[in-house]
């Protein structure tokens, strides 16, 4: 089995995509079972995975620089080293081992995207807020931000190829497939969702399932009962040095998408850090 | 294994909860077919006595346990239909249930719980040490609770209903009624990390704290009694008759009301004052 996990990293002028995606490295070294456990990385500048301290989390380090964030993202079918992969957004942390998802994907799936997370109390997210999109347009409910590939399947290949020519002319496709509610920026969730409901295969690639099990930290998903900008303005991150991660009074057992990019501070690339070196 | 149910029960100045046991105790004892017992305090008993319901409570409860009626700075402000009220109230005493339960598994319940059915039977043999109420059913519908009647805080957990608590006698559950006792010594502090309201001790929090600690800081489906079907305090019991329960819903909460009927359910009555006035013809169901 060749699987491992996939993440895009490229320059921003205010935020660290890098020190994000080190730290969930980190995070898939520390929870996932050998061959469970591999980290491929596209990155823009590969000389600064030098600095790091730990670069190894890293088994591929894939120099790119054609596209960038969700441009990049959509190219990962050519990018990947792995026969089957999983895409991640960087701003994620795993908490214990899901490897058992793997063995389910690969086992059963040429491609799959999930249509549901949950919020930091484990309740799956009801609330629309941020998918008026998808509703006024009645687009498959898609989160991007894991998926599950294999490689050298057409209908993976039908897929992306059309994802990124949809990211290449967002005005025409928002103008003639999203006229009912058109996005401010076209990201991989539409462009995935967009691409699925075209090729018809929403039901192929998004049958419901239990698993993967993410859960999303957009405040207004909450489910709290005023509105929130920040969810870190009402709920405290604490990371122990054992790698336990609390959100507010709730131990994280799932996929953390922790969404405000300042959550990776020194200190927890630190605990994270110590963690790799003691395995 | 001995089952059985227990009431707490202290008077105040304004509330005859010893007579609510009696009615809830009679109710239980006769639906459920299982003994009652009510731990109380000699003042209570007093009342009990002066007001020639001694005898009745006598024949309803199996064991009456007198305890040191516990202190509280704990004030409640009750509606009674429009009308309102504030009384002290003396609720801070359920963990000591596992030290003075007679019985080997003990469904503990409020005294303004009315048993009218045997549903509260099919959980005794649940494989699980300890369940609680898992939320509150309005009788009228959910627009009328508010968030916190479902969380502890705006960001905190999930609001367990002590109304109803079953248990096992064992040392799991001994854990989970001292980590009560300790929610309840440490409540100023445990509001700051739950982020509740400290000024009124509620059972409930504590219970549902305790519960969240020792499911491990997750929410769990495990350890669940039913949803306790509920009218609010501004709703008033109104008669009782054939073993029909009739109430006038303030379905608004602005003083307008509708009428409702319930039979063969079991019903939390938060208008205490209502059950005592219906107290003549509730005894009469027992």
């Amino acid at each position: 089995m060749n699987f491992g996990y996939l993440l895009f990293v490229s320059h921003h002028d205010t935020i660290d995509y890098l020190k994000m995606a080190y730290a969930l490295a980190l995070s898939i070294k520390n929870t996932q079972k050998p061959g469970y456990d591999k980290v491929a990385i596209v990155i823009d500048d590969g000389s600064k995975i030098a600095d790091l301290k730990s670069s190894w989390v890293f088994d591929h380090v894939i120099e790119w620089n054609k596209e960038t964030f969700w441009n990049g993202r959509s190219w990962m079918d050519k990018l990947s080293p792995f026969d089957h992969t999983v895409c991640l957004d960087v701003d994620m942390l795993f908490t214990r081992d899901v490897s058992h998802w793997v063995d389910y994907f690969i086992e059963n799936s040429q491609l799959y995207v999930p249509n549901k997370v949950f919020n930091y109390r484990g309740h799956e997210v009801t609330n629309r807020s941020y998918r008026k999109c998808f509703d006024k347009n009645n687009l498959p409910n898609l989160y991007s931000l894991w998926t599950f590939f294999k490689k050298d399947s057409q209908l993976v290949d039908d897929f992306f190829t059309l994802g990124r020519y949809i990211i290449k002319n967002p005005i025409e496709f928002s103008n003639v497939f999203l006229s009912d509610h058109k996005p401010k920026i076209l990201g991989t969730d539409e462009a995935f969702s967009l691409a699925a409901k075209i090729l018809d295969i929403q039901d192929e690639i998004s049958y419901p399932l239990e698993f993967p099990r993410i859960v999303h930290m957009k405040p207004m998903l909450q489910d709290w009962p005023w509105p929130a900008d920040k969810w870190s303005d009402h709920v405290g991150f604490y990371l122990n040095k054992q790698g336990n991660l609390k959100i507010g009074n709730y131990q994280q057992h799932d996929l953390v998408h922790y969404v405000e990019k300042d959550k990776i501070t020194d200190e927890t690339i630190s605990i994270l850090e110590n963690i790799a070196w003691k395995l | 294994m001995k089952k059985g149910i227990v009431i707490y029960a202290h008077n105040n100045r304004s509330i005859d909860y010893a007579l609510m046991a009696i009615i809830s105790g009679g109710l239980a004892k006769k639906n459920l077919n299982l003994p009652v017992s009510l731990i109380t305090d000699d003042s209570t008993v007093d009342w009990l006595k002066q007001s020639g319901k001694y005898d009745i409570a006598c024949d309803v409860f199996e064991k009456i346990l007198i305890v040191e009626k516990p202190k509280t700075n704990n004030q409640r402000f009750l509606h009674d239909g429009d009308a309102k009220i504030t009384i002290p109230f003396v609720n801070t005493n359920r963990n000591s249930v596992w030290d003075l339960t007679p019985y080997d598994k003990t469904l503990l319940i409020d005294s303004d719980f009315l048993i009218l059915s045997d549903n509260l039977n099919k959980f005794w043999d649940l494989d699980v040490d300890l369940a609680i109420g898992e939320s509150i059913n309005d009788i009228y519908n959910s627009k009328r609770l508010g968030y916190l009647d479902k969380y502890v805080s705006e960001t905190g957990v999930k609001l367990y209903w002590a109304t109803t608590v079953m248990f096992t006698k064992n040392e799991n559950t001994k854990l989970f009624f001292d980590t009560v006792n300790y929610v309840k010594e440490n409540y100023q502090y445990f509001g700051d990390v739950f982020r509740y309201d400290t000024r009124q001790y509620r059972n409930d929090i504590a219970f549902s704290i305790a519960k969240h600690l020792l499911d491990g800081f997750v929410e769990t489906n495990i350890g669940r009694l039913p949803p306790v079907l509920s009218t609010l305090d501004r709703d008033i019991l109104v008669s009782v008759d054939n073993n029909s329960l009739k109430f006038l819903i303030n379905y608004r909460l602005d003083n307008n009301y509708c009428a409702a009927s319930l039979s063969d359910v079991d019903v939390h009555i938060m208008n205490k004052q209502s059950i005592i006035r219906q107290s003549e013809k509730l005894l009469e169901m027992i």
